[in-house]
């Protein structure tokens, strides 16, 4: 993995589960329970990454952008800050950050594109770059996160695993539906979906595994957490998220 | 009370350090710590593309590196629409010492000097981060008189496999061979390189390599070690903008150091690799026998320190990056040009304000000096690796050739 890791921000700023996924008082005032919160950080990660699959940034931009959008939402509220803004900012500075800048002028023309509901559409290049200075100080201008991708490859080869790089990379992207970029190191959480995918794949790992000499616990954790998602937050009913959304304030 | 007259309050704002190409720089008390310091108004783009990316740059990266060697970001908070960086307080800079004709700079000096540029930049590429821009204004020296390494403007983390990054960084004389071919794909050896020019420019008391083009530069450096052979440098060939020099014999490394030990040439050697993958990390060069042998390094608060700099413009923290893609020196760069350019035996005693006043004289920095080292981007006259450059290369070369006959450096 990327060496540094252990010396980063992200690595001191990684949180607990509890913290992660408790709903801020703001929010709880306004009636989101904690599976509301859950659902809007599933509908907005995909948000995000189909405003990056439109304005075509790197996977590594994208990862990015959804670490800091569900990064500000242990801080901050739902009701203070509008996800339908915040996650298109989200990309705009993670496109910065990684160096590969996506015009704003762009990005708003992106967001005008994809179908939502009206809510995403009135925001304008002011509002982004409004956006964007609130967003810094709600990350406390951290902006350095590591990814599993990386890592993964690391990994894959070491385990004479090539072979089944494209399932365990799109078990990678999955787990960005989740918080557990928030919560564990990027390589546990690679070395997890590798051991999803040579369990679907058939393949033996048993034996690297134990040569690794990791918390197995953790990694069969994380591992749990993915396959959760996949059992039930694959398709989510239309009206289910709608019910979350419609919490959100109304802003004129 | 909201948030950022919070922050207001805290900082009690003095007198304007200088201005950079994105802000103004303000020496300023912290009321909570009582420390001395600079704090960078990062102006916002007219509104188009929000936070400046080479501050955002500088702001990533800083986060993450902590080391007495390293300038310390110590806050940053947005008032009014500007986002602002609060560095601590640095009295002067590497340069300033160099050019400073009033203090000595012992080899225990030096030692000293090139230990602590070393270790930041070792702490930078332990973390996977280029620093880019690497010079004697960039490396400020505090009260206490440790040197530490600033303006992350232009670095980049690196180590992603198969990121090309662009080759325009550096300022000229500090760029590394691989960079003027033209090298996308490279890594700390650019840092080491320019630490290399400066380690050579504490001794010279003089910028090492000036070259005035892009191909002039490497002319010079050619001129020094010698053209590179294909056994000391196998990629070369296959770099971008290689193109082939005519053969120059390398000039015996004591001639160019004449005052330098045997360790220490043997350090500079090393620095000066041409292939930048035998050449010398950070690391080794810290624990290279030339810090191990007497003279010992002397300690950062005995070292001599020029007078605090003049409150008002010119300059503090470096902050003259421009964005990128494309490096230009700042003034200050060619104010010393114009200063070496002329008699050396009266150079010293050039008095900074009256140079700076001619200056403004004789119009843009690059018409008041006879080989501009780069010039400001509104005047455009800075010579870059184009492919119109390449097609002439050839004649250019010969005539770059023609022109190392003459004495190097103070013309």
């Amino acid at each position: 993995m990327a060496a540094n890791f252990w010396a980063s921000s992200h690595c001191k700023k990684l949180l607990d589960q509890e913290e992660v996924s408790q709903v801020l008082p703001a929010d709880q005032e306004r009636g989101f329970t904690p599976e509301d919160v859950k659902l809007i950080k599933i509908q907005f990660s995909s948000y995000i990454k189909s405003l990056g699959g439109h304005a075509k940034v790197r996977q590594r931009v994208i990862a990015t952008a959804i670490a800091y959008f569900r990064r500000v939402y242990t801080r901050k509220s739902f009701s203070e800050y509008d996800p339908y803004l915040v996650a298109p900012t989200c990309l705009y500075l993670a496109s910065k950050a990684e160096e590969s800048t996506v015009q704003a002028k762009l990005l708003v023309f992106y967001m005008k594109k994809i179908p939502t509901d009206d809510k995403a559409h009135r925001y304008d290049i002011k509002d982004v770059l409004e956006m964007e200075m609130r967003l810094l100080e709600a990350l406390d201008y951290y902006l350095v996160i590591y990814h599993p991708y990386r890592p993964l490859v690391q990994l894959l080869q070491d385990a004479g695993l090539t072979d089944i790089t494209p399932c365990t990379w799109s078990l990678v992207n999955d787990t960005y539906r989740t918080d557990l970029i928030l919560i564990y190191p990027p390589f546990m959480i690679a070395l997890a979906c590798i051991y999803i995918a040579s369990v679907i794949k058939e393949k033996d790992t048993r034996l690297w595994f134990e040569e690794l000499r990791v918390d197995m616990n953790v990694i069969k954790n994380i591992a749990m957490e993915i396959l959760d998602f996949y059992d039930n937050y694959r398709q989510i009913p239309e009206d289910r998220i709608n019910q979350a959304l419609s919490k959100l304030p109304q802003r004129s | 009370m909201n948030p950022s007259s919070k922050v207001m309050c805290r900082y009690i704002k003095g007198v304007t350090l200088g201005e950079g190409t994105y802000g103004v720089v303000f020496k300023a008390i912290d009321r909570v710590t009582n420390r001395t310091v600079a704090v960078k108004k990062i102006r916002l783009g007219k509104y188009k593309e929000g936070v400046n990316v080479t501050a955002l740059r500088e702001i990533k990266l800083l986060k993450e590196l902590h080391d007495p060697n390293i300038i310390e970001l110590i806050d940053v908070y947005p008032h009014k629409r500007n986002l602002h960086l609060v560095f601590e307080f640095m009295e002067s800079d590497l340069e300033a010492v160099i050019r400073d004709r009033n203090i000595v700079l012992s080899p225990a000096d030096i030692k000293s000097y090139m230990q602590m540029t070393l270790k930041g930049l070792a702490v930078c590429h332990k973390k996977w981060v280029l620093h880019r821009d690497m010079k004697p204004n960039n490396l400020l020296l505090g009260p206490d008189g440790q040197l530490k390494l600033a303006d992350f403007g232009l670095a980049r983390i690196f180590g992603s496999p198969d990121r090309k990054f662009t080759h325009q960084v550096f300022a000229r004389w500090y760029r590394a061979p691989e960079l003027l071919f033209g090298s996308k794909l490279y890594g700390p050896g650019v840092d080491i390189w320019a630490a290399g020019c400066i380690f050579a420019e504490l001794i010279l008391r003089r910028p090492f390599l000036q070259g005035s083009s892009d191909i002039d530069q490497l002319g010079k450096i050619f001129g020094a070690f010698g053209t590179p052979r294909e056994s000391q440098w196998p990629d070369m060939t296959a770099l971008p903008d290689y193109v082939e020099y005519q053969y120059s014999p390398p000039q015996p490394f004591r001639s160019l150091f004449p005052t330098a030990s045997e360790d220490c040439l043997d350090l500079l050697q090393r620095l000066f690799t041409y292939d930048p993958r035998s050449r010398i990390s950070a690391q080794q060069a810290l624990e290279h026998r030339y810090f191990f042998i007497e003279p010992a390094a002397t300690r950062p608060q005995l070292l001599r320190r020029p007078p605090p700099r003049p409150e008002g413009p010119p300059k503090p923290l470096e902050l003259k990056s421009p964005t990128e893609p494309f490096v230009f020196s700042p003034p200050n760069k060619a104010r010393r040009v114009q200063l070496f350019g002329g008699d050396i035996r009266t150079a010293g005693e050039a008095n900074r304000e009256s140079s700076t006043q001619d200056f403004r004289d004789r119009g843009t920095p690059a018409d008041a000096i006879m080989v501009p080292m780069s010039s400001d981007p509104k005047t455009a006259l800075r010579p870059t690796l184009n492919s119109t450059d390449r097609t002439h290369l050839k004649r250019k070369l010969d005539m770059d050739l023609a022109l190392q006959h003459t004495p190097r450096g103070l013309g």
